[in-house]
């Protein structure tokens, strides 16, 4: 009955992990650059949740819910400024530019968090009641069902919108190959902005997610950006299947050896563990699904 | 806009000052505001600046000069300052015994986890070098046996030097600053020389480095090794300066600051570093309202760097005051290599295949003395992967290469360099920061023992093919034909016993494809083995002595180049039809 608890909360976490992955590696594959800030965004999601909460009616049943549509669109917005001052502006540069410029972006959303908000940890609402609910002897948080729902919802809603509409197309071919979609007419450029749109909106969705059982800290944004790199990283640089599937691995590894030893322990071992896969099999688990741009 | 900022670098006056003349009017405006101007409180910050700046010097070696976004360099800096704090406050030990532990123990570490971490591609060393950072800070707050856990170690002492312990204010100031002018003047010296030179080059093309003679592994391990060391340094200064030490130093801003410093006051500078390290440190006194939160200015400032002024704020005031170029070398040439007669090379039954596919198949060839060999096969025949895995960049899954009577098969690219193998590539790559004669130079940082030298052999080779003239323009934005000829020059300038060339006629006009006839059968008349991959016929056919055709990674046709137009094989594979 323990387990089947531990399984229900591993695959909570790991629903909102992959939310920060999934939009961790779309970014990834339409720019071929490595946003650093990615973290930091899941925090700035969370704390924007908690911003938001006194503004909800109190008769209203579902508070947390009902936030998440501001939240996705909000983030949606921070995911354009982001792109048009720390991407477009290095996009003829090497990499570590990009990457150096988001370490930046990075650095003031989580200062300016601590700020605005200081550096307590902070809740958001729950999404439902945040009550538990009895399935045959199995107690399970509310919050955590819904967890997995929200994000599973998102994560088909991307499905659905990359696989079968018209947008999606453009935005696959662009994350494929830039220049051929440029010379196929797809305005690339664009293309691009909606990817960090919807990357960030992901991001933001995860960290009000989070944001009710775990907390959330300005400076929670480092151990999040690690990660969802390690997510991406075991599953395939550039793979978004593999992607989630990292996601769930890590955070059922977590919540595991959480429950046996002690988190500082779990997240020892899950960087040990990172390590050695990068020296042994630095193509990943599953195979590198990216190929190097020339 | 961009115009607008170009007409206003034209107008920037042209007036050239002496050398180091920036660096001389920086020096005496901090020591006159230490000596003069600052309050205690001033020389404090001026003292952590100092501090800073040695920490962001050995960034510049690393992630400057190296190119690897190392994010472990504050868990170096965290570890020297535990070491100082804990060997200090708990062992009682005193500055002569804790320095040099604080150096050492950074040090090992990085060499331990330098060789597997550094072979990673960028943003895989960058998450990697995070993730031990990560683990470290989390070691530090987890045994408070050891460390104090979160609360810290207090009572570290302060530096004695010489028997004199530094009291705090001016003296200590002056003590971390001279650290910091050891170490920059170590580092500046390093930089500009041999080292630096091929650390840079590994940096803007590793492939490449590695062909050209160059340890790209040894290299980038002694620089991280190095970097390691001045961030262990910069932790204890850091810890005696405020006689605690907790996990703070292990913190993430550490490695923002650093990164900050290293990046606005340009990349791979030494003076950068200093200042980047007084003006930041001295930012958040400009912008006290934020309190604590003063990285927000960081951010920005980084942002800002990273934009619009990409070699930071050393790079617009190279920009102001360009300095004098330095006058070309006279050209030397090099002592003379001896290049035996007979077989040079003999690869046999080599193999490569990737995933499915069998990119290379079983192939045999002989390189003799004062020959040109062509290589002919239809796109993706394998003719590059061949020159890849003779050159060491593809390690082959069979087969042997062998030079005179060794194996070469496998070797790294630079063994093989070292063995007298010189190769081009099909995509000219030259570094793009650099001028011609210091690209061609890089050719000879393995054998000669100055920059100097290995200029005036550069010139040389230059001067062999007619282009001498392009020595000391910027290699950006050369036109394609010139590209291949300083490439070819790089080569040369290897005095390789073999010379391979993928497609060193590809782009060029009929007129320049004879030129670079002629300079061909010049390098094969002085004993040189030339491979030759070429698509086009009339170019090589005339030229070469013997022929290779490739088709899906096997031998096609083999003998002299007469007979290539006439086999119906060749012809079959070049048309698709059946035989």
């Amino acid at each position: 009955m323990i387990t089947l608890q531990l399984l229900v909360n591993g695959l909570a976490l790991g629903a909102a992990y992959a939310l920060v992955a999934l939009g961790f590696v779309l970014v990834l594959n339409a720019t071929a650059a490595v946003n650093f800030a990615q973290g930091d965004l899941v925090m700035a999601g969370g704390l924007l949740g908690v911003a938001l909460a006194p503004h909800l009616p109190a008769y209203l049943p579902l508070p947390g819910l009902l936030l998440l549509p501001v939240v996705l669109v909000l983030m949606a917005g921070l995911g354009l400024v982001l792109a048009a001052a720390a991407y477009l502006p290095l996009r003829r540069r090497p990499p570590v530019a990009v990457f150096i410029s988001t370490i930046a972006a990075g650095i003031i959303l989580q200062n300016g968090a601590s700020v605005l908000f200081g550096p307590e940890p902070r809740a958001a609402p729950p999404l439902l009641s945040g009550g538990t609910l009895d399935l045959g002897g199995l107690v399970v948080a509310e919050q955590s069902l819904a967890i997995i729902a929200v994000a599973a919802l998102l994560i088909a809603g991307q499905q659905w919108l990359f696989g079968r509409t018209q947008l999606g197309r453009r935005l696959r071919a662009t994350a494929q190959d830039p220049e051929m979609a440029r010379a196929c007419g797809v305005r690339v450029t664009a293309m691009i902005l909606i990817t960090f749109a919807l990357g960030t909106a992901f991001a933001g969705a995860a960290g009000l997610l989070l944001a009710n059982r775990y907390f959330v800290t300005p400076t929670a944004g480092g151990d999040l950006i690690l990660k969802a790199y390690i997510a991406v990283t075991i599953g395939g640089w550039g793979s978004v299947p593999g992607a989630v599937a990292g996601a769930l691995l890590i955070a059922l590894f977590e919540v595991g050896v959480s429950s046996v030893l002690s988190y500082p322990v779990a997240l020892g071992l899950l960087y040990a563990t990172l390590l050695v896969i990068l020296v042994a099999r630095p193509q990943g688990l599953f195979g590198e699904a990216a190929r190097r741009r020339a | 806009m961009r115009n607008g900022v170009r007409k206003l670098w034209a107008l920037a006056p042209t007036l050239t000052l002496p050398r180091f003349a920036g660096e001389g009017i920086g020096v005496a405006v901090l020591v006159a505001y230490a000596l003069l101007y600052a309050s205690p409180y001033g020389l404090r910050v001026l003292t952590v600046a100092g501090v800073y700046a040695l920490a962001a010097i050995g960034f510049q070696i690393v992630f400057g000069l190296g190119g690897a976004l190392s994010l472990a360099h504050g868990a170096f800096f965290g570890i020297g300052a535990y070491a100082t704090g804990i060997l200090g406050s708990q062992w009682g030990l005193g500055f002569a015994a804790t320095f040099p532990v604080s150096l050492l123990v950074p040090l090992l570490l990085a060499l331990l986890v330098g060789l597997p971490v550094l072979r990673l591609e960028s943003h895989y060393f960058a998450l990697a070098t995070l993730g031990i950072a990560q683990v470290v800070h989390l070691l530090a707050v987890n045994s408070p046996g050891l460390t104090g856990g979160a609360n810290g170690l207090p009572g570290v002492p302060g530096i004695v030097l010489f028997g004199w312990a530094v009291p705090r204010g001016l003296p200590l100031a002056a003590a971390v600053w001279g650290f910091v002018a050891l170490g920059g003047l170590v580092a500046w010296r390093l930089a500009r020389g041999h080292w630096g030179r091929a650390l840079t080059l590994v940096r803007d093309d590793p492939l490449a480095a590695g062909t050209l003679g160059l340890d790209v592994g040894g290299l980038r391990l002694a620089a991280f090794a190095l970097s390691a060391v001045y961030a262990g340094a910069a932790g204890a200064l850091a810890v005696h300066t405020q006689r605690v030490v907790s996990p703070e130093v292990l913190e993430f801003p550490v490695m923002v600051s650093v990164l900050t410093i290293a990046v606005v006051g340009g990349r791979g500078r030494v003076a950068g570093a200093i200042l980047g390290a007084v003006l930041l440190l001295h930012l958040p006194e400009w912008f006290r309202f934020l309190e604590r939160s003063y990285l927000i200015v960081y951010g920005v400032a980084l942002l800002a760097t990273i934009v619009l002024a990409p070699h930071g704020l050393t790079g617009l005031l190279d920009r102001l005051f360009p300095s004098r170029p330095a006058p070309l070398p006279e050209p030397a040439a090099p002592p003379e290599t001896a290049i035996p007669t007979g077989p040079l090379l003999r690869v046999e039954g080599l193999t490569k295949g990737f995933g499915g596919v069998r990119a290379v198949d079983g192939v045999s060839l002989t390189l003799e003395a004062a020959t040109i060999t062509g290589l002919i096969g239809p796109n993706g025949s394998g003719k590059t992967t061949l020159v890849n895995l003779i050159s060491g960049l593809e390690t082959p899954d069979g087969g042997r290469v062998m030079m005179g009577n060794s194996d070469m098969a496998g070797q790294r690219p630079d063994r093989i360099a070292r063995a007298g193998i010189a190769r081009t590539f099909q995509a000219v790559s030259l570094p793009e920061g650099a001028n011609v004669l210091a690209a061609v130079a890089a050719a000879r940082l393995e054998r000669d023992g100055s920059i100097a030298l290995a200029e005036a052999h550069a010139l040389w080779a230059l001067e062999r093919l007619g282009a001498a003239d392009l020595a000391a323009k910027p290699c950006a934005g050369l036109p394609a034909a010139l590209r291949r000829r300083v490439e070819l020059a790089r080569a040369l300038a290897r005095q390789p016993a073999v010379l391979l060339l993928d497609e060193p006629a590809a782009g060029l006009t009929d007129g320049e494809k004879a030129e670079l006839a002629g300079h061909l059968r010049a390098i094969a008349a002085t004993g040189t083995a030339l491979l030759v991959v070429e698509h086009d016929m009339g170019f090589l056919l005339p030229l070469a002595g013997h022929v290779l055709c490739l088709d899906q990674g096997r031998p096609l046709y083999e003998g002299p180049p007469e007979g290539v137009r006439s086999d119906p094989a060749v012809v079959a594979a070049y048309l698709g039809e059946g035989v």
